[in-house]
């Protein structure tokens, strides 16, 4: 299949609004001065080929800003990741390998290699995907000696035991690195089944979970210098 | 997302009945929605277990009704530790 480019936002409501909910959506944010859109571009219009169940829409963000507004975009190129009426990812910059694995991810199935030198059965291609979760997620548990998964950004807190975790590390001086699950659903449900742990915020400490917000609480009641004794290591 | 919520007196049942509780304390700090929860559990399983594993057994004896609402929190002991903890 190949990518639709949007005319305008009639156009674009026409398009999604005749789309039966449970076909996958990407669209791709772009402008024709910004040179990493080009080469993005083109990595989008290959993958279009590789995944008929996936509709790819491409929007000139700076001809279309309504439709920009719609997605908060405030950089290019910029994708978009629909599924079931939901927006599920967001990716900014360029990284055709990050786009590639996401695009494959929402459509589930495996891209069309022509030609097809055989047929993959299906549960070989569900376990290639896992693992490339698991191996994602492996590594953004690790990116910093303390990360933080929570609801929102540090500055911008949404939910209140994310707030009060934030303010909990900061009490303690404890430099982390953090995640917004809410920006992603795949991390959201896929760290959920990684750590078989039900709730956000969760901290991670060299890759390990310590768990929640009563954790920590409970933790810092027992040892008030955990923290402290952390950032010797 | 979750329906309706669930009902204070069913997460007490499930406590007592799964993790041999001696006490349980059960609060729905959701304005009544069933949908946020404080609870307090005592129990000799607790015993020689950390505070996350502690988390862990009780989020495993929960499964079902956790991933039907929108918060939990918990605080675990042993008997012994909540006996110190109503005398001070």
């Amino acid at each position: 299949m190949t990518v639709v480019e949007i005319t305008s936002e009639s156009h674009f409501n026409e398009l999604t609004t005749s789309l039966p909910s449970a076909r996958p959506i990407t669209i791709s944010f772009h402008t024709p001065w910004a040179a990493p859109c080009t080469q993005m571009n083109a990595v989008f219009s290959y993958l279009a080929t590789q995944y008929n169940n996936v509709t790819f829409l491409s929007v000139d963000a700076e001809a279309h800003p309504e439709i920009s507004e719609i997605f908060d975009v405030s950089a290019v190129p910029f994708f978009v990741l629909i599924k079931n009426g939901k927006v599920v990812r967001e990716l900014s910059g360029a990284d055709p390998k990050e786009l590639s694995a996401a695009i494959q991810e929402l459509s589930g199935q495996q891209p069309v290699v022509a030609p097809a030198a055989g047929v993959e059965n299906d549960e070989k291609e569900e376990t290639t995907a896992e693992e490339d979760l698991n191996g994602r997620l492996a590594k953004l548990v690790s990116a910093a000696p303390v990360m933080l998964f929570m609801k929102g950004t540090p500055a911008a807190p949404q939910c209140g035991f994310s707030r009060q975790l934030v303010g909990i590390l900061r009490e303690n001086q404890v430099r982390f690195g953090f995640f917004d699950i809410l920006k992603d659903d795949t991390v959201r449900q896929g760290l959920k089944q990684f750590s078989d742990w039900p709730t956000f915020p969760q901290l991670y400490v060299n890759g390990e979970l310590q768990g929640g917000l009563d954790i920590v609480k409970e933790i810092l009641a027992e040892d008030p210098n955990y923290f402290k004794n952390l950032q010797t290591v | 997302m979750s329906g309706s919520g669930i009902a204070s007196s069913h997460i007490e049942a499930v406590i007592r009945e799964r993790l041999n509780s001696t006490h349980v304390q059960v609060d729905d700090i959701s304005g009544g929605c069933g949908q946020a929860f404080e609870v307090i559990v005592v129990s000799p399983l607790f015993t020689g277990k950390n505070v996350l594993m502690r988390h862990r057994l009780v989020n495993a004896a929960l499964k079902e009704e956790i991933s039907a609402i929108h918060a939990f929190t918990q605080k675990d002991y042993t008997p012994e530790e909540w006996e110190k903890k109503q005398q001070q």
